[in-house]
């Protein structure tokens, strides 16, 4: 069998959000830094720059200087649906479009390769398709918990993707649908959130048997689970899914771009997520586009974590290749 | 190699020091606060702001929202869907209180109540508190 190693791998902006939060870097040290990470970036829409939805020319002129001068390569750039955004009711199709259209056409201003699409947008996806034909950015369904391969909305999805038949409409699956366990620091997240301790084991132990949310929201709340434990079971049911990394073989045609998502490095792993056999899948089944890291975590030193996170992923593809 | 800045902190109480004001003719004190999530969100995403002052809770009624020199009364926030309060600006919580805060150290603890507007399991409402010793600033005259 044949066997690719030309996945590229990349950075989120996501990742530095330490340091970006906190006036350690500028914007403009990100990009530096990301020169250092595989070149590639993704950036998130509502952190990464003033007046979005909208893109300004100010954004693109600085942007567009910055990728010039550490030459980089503008891969991917988170969009929002935020269907949330008012307190007495969600956001209809024609306003889902409305705030979505600017933020393709920013993205595709600023050269990225391909935008993030929340699944809320298949609402307004055939409305979409041809924009992003025009403007030739290539817009994917991020698969991220608890979107898993084989949950019936991304089915959905993969139907519409396979009905509109365009090559600029896809998934990105993120490796938060690959877990082996809820890591402890999210665990530790619900106790500091005052969620009781045998709520958390509850929790926990519906999690292993891979009980749908609303299943667990019921159950938690028939033991007295109140509005904070269910937001915090929100949280991990939206952080840690059980898709098999050899299931990507069924849509690998359809992934435009994949999150490396990851939560912590302790000996050169991601104790939770189950990498090695990502990697191998992503070798296997052919993918030629960019995996980028995507750190979520407090850590004091995203650099250095995103660094180990790389590098593992070039263990595991020298590993496959043996 | 550059020298590493001291972090922010990220909190919804921001570490600056409280100052003593006045808004519209009314005397009180301005704390300065922060958005708790990692990205950009309307205004219409915060469900609730509460605050109390060495132990002493706030009533809404006593508090504005100044963003970006903009005044928002606490109750008008639901409708501000089109104001960003973007992820690096401070925004500034003015409570209206005869005399100010005296001088020294006073216990602000405040909650921030958002809704994330992109959750992909559905809505929720995310409880951000924090508490901070603050001392007041002196007045440069």
């Amino acid at each position: 069998m044949s066997v690719s190693d030309n996945f590229k791998i990349g950075v989120s902006f996501h990742s530095f959000a330490h340091e970006y939060l906190s006036f350690i870097w500028s914007f403009d040290e990100m990009m530096e830094k990301a020169a250092q990470l595989g070149g590639g970036i993704e950036i998130v829409g509502p952190s990464h720059h003033r007046s979005f939805p909208f893109v300004t020319p100010e954004f693109e002129r600085t942007f567009k200087s910055a990728v010039d001068r550490f030459g980089l390569t503008p891969v991917s750039y988170g969009s929002y649906a935020d269907p949330f955004m008012l307190p007495d009711r969600n956001l209809s199709p024609d306003e889902l479009y409305d705030y979505t259209v600017p933020q393709i056409e920013g993205a595709a201003k600023l050269g990225f390769e391909v935008v993030r699409l929340q699944h809320f947008a298949s609402v307004i996806a055939e409305r979409l398709v041809p924009l992003a034909e025009k403007l030739k950015i290539k817009m994917g369904y991020e698969l991220h918990v608890p979107l898993m391969i084989e949950s019936a909305r991304t089915q959905e999805l993969l139907k519409q993707i396979e009905t509109i038949e365009s090559e600029y409409l896809g998934v990105i699956p993120d490796a938060g649908i690959f877990a082996r366990s809820v890591s402890s620091r999210h665990v530790q997240e619900g106790r500091d959130m005052g969620v009781p301790e045998n709520i958390i084991k509850a929790a926990l132990d519906l999690w292993s048997k891979s009980v749908l949310i609303d299943e667990a929201i019921e159950k938690i709340t028939a033991m007295g689970g109140d509005k904070r434990a269910i937001t915090w079971i929100g949280v991990i049911w939206d952080t840690f899914g059980y898709s098999n990394p050899d299931d990507l073989k069924s849509i690998m045609k359809y992934v435009k771009h994949f999150h490396g998502k990851f939560f912590h490095i302790v000996d050169g792993d991601e104790p939770d997520l189950r990498y090695e056999e990502l990697v191998h899948a992503l070798m296997r089944y052919d993918y030629r586009g960019w995996v980028v890291s995507e750190y979520e975590g407090n850590t004091d030193d995203s650099f250095a974590i995103v660094q180990a996170h790389q590098d593992m992923i070039k263990r595991y593809m020298a590993s496959f290749k043996g | 190699m550059q020298k590493r800045p001291k972090p922010k902190d990220r909190a919804f109480i921001s570490d600056e020091p409280v100052r003593n004001a006045c808004l519209d003719g009314k005397e009180g004190f301005i704390i300065k606060v922060r958005l708790t999530s990692y990205r950009a969100l309307p205004l219409s995403c915060i469900e609730d702001i509460s605050l109390s002052v060495d132990g002493r809770s706030i009533s809404k009624d006593d508090m504005t929202f100044i963003l970006n020199g903009e005044r928002h009364a606490l109750s008008d926030l639901a409708k501000l869907s089109h104001v960003w309060w973007w992820i690096l600006d401070y925004a500034e919580l003015f409570v209206a209180s005869v005399g100010g805060l005296a001088s020294g150290n006073h216990e602000i603890e405040g909650m921030l109540v958002t809704v994330e507007p992109y959750i992909t399991a559905g809505r929720f409402s995310f409880f951000n508190s924090s508490k901070k010793q603050l001392a007041v600033a002196e007045v440069v005259s």
